[in-house]
């Protein structure tokens, strides 16, 4: 895989929790990606810095239960700025498995539930990412 | 340190060492005991548990202290029994800030509320009433934590969840539809200095409304800048030195206005929940307090006068015995900094009263129903601890806001340890252990210590400002993250004993509908019948006040009682002071 992984990172909407984001960004970077982080951003900014930033990856948090309500205004944004097959979508924070399933329906291409290892999230960023590269 | 004052930790040092001791233990029996000990050591204990003989409890936000094997005397041979815990509700109050503690008065039962519209947690609210609650404790959605209108295209798609929305006074009324306001203790969960200036006001501006005069509310707020300065995630923050001077703000005049209100809850509870220790949950809380009062002290107030309403809130976690022996540590080292430090000449002044929420953090995802089992032993932990009020999380706090069900499990949690274990008919009756005093000891001289290096920095606001805490709290994070990866953390039902099948599903909340659109209505109509050149005016004098360093507070209140939003509020605030960028994380 040629050149390093860009990843933006995001608390989606005013979610004040930022122990679990944080966590996530020092893991990747320590695996070698390159790390961008938003803090607490609307889906409107994280497309257009994503764009902007040209990132491989987006990875929201939410633990204050918008994940629906804006992980679909995100998902819905990204297709109509047309990054949605290009980019990779993943959340992580707190809600029901109900709604881990209703997120990944809804497009994201992993969602990560609490108790997700840094190795778990890392390997399977790393694996989507060749894995479309090779197609 | 810019003048050459002591520090706390050098005062209570040399007043400590003038106190006269009288050792409980008689020292012929003491070196006895040492040489009966060293026998037994060699000859009974197996060369395994010598060479072992310290463990360490790898806990969730643990202190990660060493343990002996056994406690004995020799772990504590000066014991001096009045000195070092005198009789509850006697200084240094180490047994209990009463002398009858729970047979006198019950621990509060304060559980969280908190979701959707105002009607739909006032519904809640009178639910856990009913049900035997015997406090109030609203938690308000994340747009008005953190002071956007539920109109605010920020605050989209995120009204009324994991909390309550308010955004006027009228919301407030609703909140407390049918609620005596002068009958009921309330802890009206404002974490922040800031949504404090505005959210009790609103409470206030309702209580007039009502007719009940404010000497007759009882409750409290938290008003702590650790909250909005440290351990949230926001877009927006004002500079430490003005949310210092609002936390200050806000203490003076519930103290001079609000007479039974407690004016400031120092955390805590979400600091160590963010990632840190129980030592420098207490520290920093210890630390902010001092500051508080030496500000008190400048605007030319009395100690005793802020200090009688002082309270803490606490996270108790796993390590069992760490949590009864952290309580007992900060109640006695508070005691000492208020006698020693501040001259304090008021009992109450003395006392460590404080709040508890078990911890969140400290509960799994995994075979949810275990964290029923896991609150119930931090809940213990804090009665035996001698805390005055608590919350207990409930079992589905990885999932989402607690179903009626779960709540009403955490109330039921704290009813049977008050009503059918027995253990609040003895006060502090872990006193006297060797282990718990010895624990005491320790814990109470390494949060000391921690006070020390934040004073020695120039204080808690320098200790924010210069990033010094916010970098502890992720180092601490992130190593702790480790360490439940490796397995030296040990969760049941997540990295050990793991269920092959895995386990039911449970029943999760589900928020109710339509609430973004009902608070939209309500501040349309709101802004229309209101009079708004009287909102236009309050605002620009709160803004006045504000630039002028004067307090802001009764200002505020008169923006509550004319109908301001709190997004109006927080724009004032922004403007005054401008804005602030916190230390990076990583």
């Amino acid at each position: 895989m040629a050149g390093r992984v860009k990843i933006l990172l995001s608390k989606l909407g005013l979610d004040v929790h930022n122990r679990g984001i944080i966590t996530v960004a020092k893991a990747l970077r320590d695996a070698g990606m390159e790390v961008i982080y938003l803090g607490n951003s609307l889906p409107e900014e994280i497309i257009k810095s994503a764009i902007q930033e040209d990132v491989d990856v987006i990875g929201v948090s939410s633990l204050g239960g918008a994940h629906l309500t804006l992980g679909s205004k995100l998902i819905e944004g990204a297709k109509r700025e047309g990054i949605k097959d290009r980019v990779m979508f993943t959340i992580g924070g707190v809600f029901s498995s109900t709604d881990a399933e209703k997120l990944q329906q809804i497009g994201f291409d992993e969602v990560f539930e609490p108790g997700a290892t840094r190795e778990e999230i890392v390997s399977s960023i790393l694996e989507f990412i060749s894995s479309k590269a090779g197609r | 340190m810019p003048e050459e004052k002591s520090t706390t930790k050098e005062i209570l040092q040399a007043k400590l060492a003038d106190q006269e001791r009288i050792p409980l233990y008689n020292s012929k029996a003491l070196e006895k005991l040492r040489e009966e000990f060293d026998q037994w050591k060699n000859t009974v204990v197996g060369k395994q548990d010598r060479e072992n003989w310290y463990a360490t409890p790898h806990t969730i936000i643990g202190s990660e202290i060493p343990r002996e094997m056994l406690y004995t005397p020799l772990n504590n041979p000066g014991f001096d029994c009045m000195q070092d815990l005198g009789n509850s509700g006697q200084e240094p109050f180490t047994r209990g800030i009463h002398a009858n503690m729970y047979r006198g008065r019950e621990f509060t039962m304060r559980q969280l509320t908190g979701f959707g519209g105002p009607e739909d947690t006032n519904k809640r609210m009178k639910f856990m009433l009913e049900h035997g609650a015997t406090g109030l404790n609203p938690l308000f959605d994340l747009p008005t934590i953190q002071m956007y209108d539920s109109d605010d295209p920020i605050s989209e798609g995120q009204v009324g969840m994991s909390g309550v929305a308010i955004d006027s006074v009228e919301d407030m009324d609703l909140l407390f539809k049918d609620i005596p306001l002068d009958e009921v203790t309330v802890s009206l969960v404002t974490h922040y200095p800031s949504n404090t200036a505005i959210l009790f006001p609103m409470y206030l501006a309702l209580a007039e409304r009502r007719g009940i005069p404010w000497d007759k509310l009882r409750g409290s707020v938290q008003n702590d800048i650790t909250l909005e300065e440290v351990v949230r995630s926001g877009p927006e923050y004002i500079p430490p030195q003005d949310c210092f001077r609002i936390q200050c703000d806000n203490i003076e005049f519930i103290r001079q206005n609000v007479p039974q209100w407690n004016f400031v809850t120092y955390n805590g509870y979400n600091l160590r929940e963010f990632g840190t220790s129980g030592i420098t949950e207490m520290a920093v809380a210890v630390a902010n307090a001092i500051g508080s009062i030496e500000d008190m002290i400048k605007r030319g107030h009395d100690v005793d006068w802020v200090a009688e309403r002082v309270a803490f809130f606490w996270s108790p976690a796993s390590d069992f015995f760490e949590e009864v022996a952290r309580i007992r540590a900060v109640r006695r080292l508070w005691y000492r900094i208020m006698k020693y430090r501040f001259n304090a000449k008021s009992t109450r002044s003395m006392w460590m009263r404080c709040h508890v929420q078990t911890s969140g953090v400290s509960l799994m995802r995994q075979e949810p129903l275990n964290n029923i089992i896991r609150a119930a032993y931090h809940a213990l932990a804090s009665v035996f601890g001698g805390v005055q009020s608590l919350h207990v999380d409930s079992y589905d706090e990885a999932y989402s806001v607690p179903t009626e069900e779960a709540a009403l499990l955490s109330l039921r949690t704290q009813q049977i340890i008050q009503a059918e274990t027995g253990v609040t008919e003895v006060v502090d009756p872990l006193g006297g252990s060797f282990y718990v005093e010895a624990l005491t000891n320790d814990i109470e001289g390494r949060i000391l210590d921690e006070v020390d290096e934040i004073e020695r920095m120039g204080g808690y606001v320098a200790a924010i400002e210069k990033g010094w805490l916010h970098r502890k709290i992720a180092d601490h994070f992130y190593r702790e993250q480790s360490m439940i990866e490796r397995g030296d953390i040990k969760l049941v039902g997540y990295n050990i004993y793991k269920a092959p099948g895995g386990v039911p599903p449970i029943e999760v909340f589900q928020y109710p509908e339509g609430v973004e659109e009902r608070q939209k209505a309500r501040l349309a109509g709101l802004r229309k019948r209101r009079d708004n050149e009287k909102v236009g005016s309050a605002l620009a004098e709160l803004g006045e006040a504000c630039k002028r360093k004067k307090n802001i507070l009764p200002y505020s209140v008169e923006c509550a009682r004319v109908g301001c939003s709190e997004g109006e509020i927080f724009k004032v605030f922004k403007k005054a002071y401008g804005l602030w960028k916190p230390p990076m994380l990583w």
